[in-house]
């Protein structure tokens, strides 16, 4: 009987516990797997708090707003324009917390009485342009699922995976001004256009593990390890991936690093660069931010758009000429400012 | 309890210690008189000593030294001399190559220059002991299969600076580290398109594994018919005992087949050399003749093709090829702090601009389908456009 023990070992080790899952996301024979620990999903679901929504607005066409210096928000009802400042302070700055961002003695202006510009307000105003932008330009990232202030931040003033230039984070470059992150050749033979060095393809690899670890998946969610490079050969989540990184391209571009100027220099990083954004700000270790709960619906102000995924916003009444404009596809839409990720099928989802 | 017995682990003979037979003395001399040490004898011979280094001995040692103490130094210097941190963070240290954009010029001694010196008295040294082993097997009028197979290891371990010279940068050259070695493996396999589509990295397997059979089949044979005096392996090459004649018969038995006392040192001879030397040929072979050997495999039959997993429209395969991280010669990225990117209209936020109440048209209500847009949008990213 002592004998068998060796073997009875390999059994179990084969049976395993029965609580992992493993899902097959290539084709067969090529271990193309992702496996799902069941407890370990179980325990994450439950850290996610989805805040409840403030109650809709109701039958309240956009409007005149009766305020100044409202910059971002000026399509939308008083309302909803309420409703999204009440949902916002809960899920940035604590609730009922107007003056995290507001002279409360003048709520339009962008300084406090001493004179001081209130900078949390002119990077809340930024970050409203910046959801929009995300929610408008980058569908084949973020779907229909879109984002709101509380998909990074969830609750804190500052979102996690903040990063500052250092020589640790060189490799987080890509997402602000690097080219590709590419090194296979896509040829046989070698070519003058590809000289990137086994250490370039070391950052190529530590962004990776950086996106592998953000999303709580391995390699093979997104590659057919056998050749990095093939997009034929990878499972179709590299794409929605690839549009992610052009994303926080902008976002970190367009949107973090500009914001430079206005912060005091506590936010600043060592080399007094603005806090920039990666896959984990957004993600905090999930595939999809908040497991895919979807809190755009419930907030127009944040999604741009009078409908969400074809169903109109309720109570957003809309003038007659621009229902007709939305329906109407020979209407060019306006020229974007940002460099669209793709001429495709952004927007049209 | 069991217990493997066999003339040469139950007795070990004390006597004086055999200081072998007399040499050439002029180039240098044993050390020592010899002693015993009954551990030792538990594995191998019990006699320890005397022992022969001579001028390459001893020049390797040196040259060894310093090219240990400049890697150790570096890697202690790189957590700040901190004695505690150098030992819990030791696996991951690493004595890295001069950066890419320094190509085959000479770089700063911090910028891979104590690199460069590690690696040539490293390599000096391995040479030194090298014609130390060369040496050594001719003064006892031995054969020179040792140095011979020895050579092959060096070879494969020079391809590795051979490859770089070829391919015109340092930056390629393998990191001195535990960890950060194996991961210059891994993202060598991955830039160069998976080497084990490599076919000289695939024979290289092939020998090791092989080796690795061949070791355990020979080891076995040998200790099954120690009983009939098997391990007096060289005897019974010349004057086959009872141990021989079984131990080809079993494996005639087995397979049809057997090597002889004598041919199975030279197949595990030539697939010990065989491993390192067709490795070192696949190294040089990559990123000179073949950049990705997927793609080579792919053109030569050898890659199994597998259904589309992606269906990608042909409007975006332009878009998803992305950029290569090196484009030209001097492409290399260096570590540059960009300038502090200044948004547009930061200006203007920075002021009260209560009397500007000039309001963007908004797209809800004019139009649905040009999506959000920004009021501040950029036509160029600010500052960051650096390649």
């Amino acid at each position: 009987m002592r004998r068998l023990a060796p073997l009875a070992l390999v059994l179990v080790g084969a049976c395993g516990d029965g609580k992992t899952d493993s899902v097959q996301v290539g084709f067969r024979g090529t271990a193309m797997e992702q496996g799902y620990d069941r407890g370990d999903l179980k325990a994450k679901f439950a850290t996610v708090n989805i805040p409840a929504p403030p109650p809709p607005a109701g039958e309240s066409p956009p409007g005149p707003l009766p305020w100044k210096n409202v910059q971002v928000l000026n399509d939308i009802s008083v309302a909803e324009f309420n409703r999204t400042m009440i949902a916002m302070s809960t899920w940035v700055a604590g609730t009922g917390n107007c003056a995290y961002c507001h002279n409360l003695a003048n709520m339009a202006s962008d300084t406090l009485p001493s004179g001081a510009p209130i900078y949390t307000k002119l990077v809340a105003r930024r970050m409203l342009q910046m959801t929009r932008q995300i929610n408008g330009q980058y569908q084949q990232h973020v779907a229909n699922t879109g984002v709101t202030c509380y998909t990074c931040h969830v609750g804190k003033p500052l979102p996690s995976g903040l990063w500052f230039y250092n020589k640790q984070t060189d490799y987080l470059r890509h997402y602000l001004d690097r080219d590709g992150a590419r090194v296979i050749t896509q040829s046989v033979a070698p070519t003058p256009e590809n000289r990137s060095s086994v250490k370039q393809t070391e950052w190529t690899y530590a962004l990776m593990i950086s996106q592998s670890k953000s999303l709580g998946v391995n390699c093979t969610y997104c590659h057919n390890s056998r050749q990095f490079a093939s997009w034929r050969e990878a499972p179709p989540a590299r794409v929605k991936a690839y549009h992610g990184i052009m994303m926080l391209r902008d976002v970190n571009q367009n949107y973090l690093s500009p914001l430079q100027p206005v912060y005091p220099a506590v936010r600043l990083g060592p080399m007094g660069d603005a806090p920039k954004a990666q896959c984990l700000t957004c993600h905090n270790g999930a595939y999809k931010p908040l497991y895919g709960a979807q809190m755009t619906k419930d907030f127009p102000a944040l999604w741009g758009r009078p409908d969400w995924n074809g169903v109109p916003f309720p109570g957003l009444g809309l003038p007659a000429d621009s229902a007709a404009a939305a329906t109407d596809s020979t209407v060019t839409p306006a020229p974007s400012a940002m460099p669209r990720p793709s001429s495709g099928s952004a927007g049209s989802n | 309890m069991l217990e493997y017995q066999n003339l040469f682990t139950r007795v070990q003979i004390r006597t004086v210690p055999d200081p072998g037979i007399p040499i050439d003395e002029s180039t240098g001399q044993r050390y020592g008189t010899g002693f015993f040490n009954s551990l030792a004898g538990k594995f191998g011979d019990a006699q320890i000593g005397p022992i022969y280094l001579g001028w390459a001995g001893i020049l390797s040692l040196i040259f060894g030294f310093i090219a240990f103490e400049i890697i150790g130094l570096n890697m202690w210097r790189s957590v700040g001399w901190d004695p505690v941190e150098f030992v819990r963070q030791l696996p991951w240290l690493a004595l890295e190559p001069p950066p890419p954009q320094y190509g085959l010029r000479l770089p700063p001694l911090d910028q891979g220059g104590w690199y460069l010196m590690a690696g040539f008295f490293l390599t000096l040294s391995i040479f030194l002991w090298w014609i130390r082993v060369y040496r050594r097997a001719r003064a006892l009028q031995m054969g020179t299969h040792l140095p011979w197979a020895f050579a092959s290891a060096i070879f494969l371990y020079l391809t590795f600076f051979i490859q770089p010279l070829l391919v015109g940068s340092w930056s390629e050259m393998v990191p001195f580290g535990l960890f950060p070695h194996l991961d210059w493996t891994s993202a060598f396999s991955i830039r160069y398109g998976n080497l084990y589509y490599n076919p000289f990295h695939a024979l290289s397997i092939a020998f090791l594994y092989g080796s690795a059979v061949l070791f355990a089949m020979h080891g076995a044979t040998i200790l099954a018919v120690a009983r009939m005096g098997g391990q007096n392996e060289i005897e019974q090459i010349t004057d086959r005992g009872t141990a021989a004649e079984r131990s080809m018969l079993f494996w005639r038995w087995c397979m049809g087949f057997n090597a002889t006392m004598e041919s199975i040192h030279r197949w595990a001879w030539w697939f010990a050399v065989l491993t390192t030397f067709t490795g070192g040929i696949g190294i040089l072979l990559t990123g000179t003749v073949v950049d990705n050997w997927y793609l080579w495999g792919v053109k030569h039959g050898l890659v199994s093709s597998y259904p589309d997993q992606n269906v990608i429209a042909p409007d975006q395969k332009d878009f998803l090829r992305g950029r290569y991280q090196g484009t030209t010669p001097d492409s290399f990225p260096t570590y540059v702090v960009p300038q502090p990117a200044m948004m547009p209209d930061s200006a203007a936020m920075m002021t009260d601009s209560l009397s500007a109440d000039s309001l963007a048209t908004d797209s809800l209500r004019t139009d649905s389908t040009a999506a959000a847009k920004p009021a501040a949008a950029t036509t160029t990213p600010p500052g960051g456009n650096t390649p």
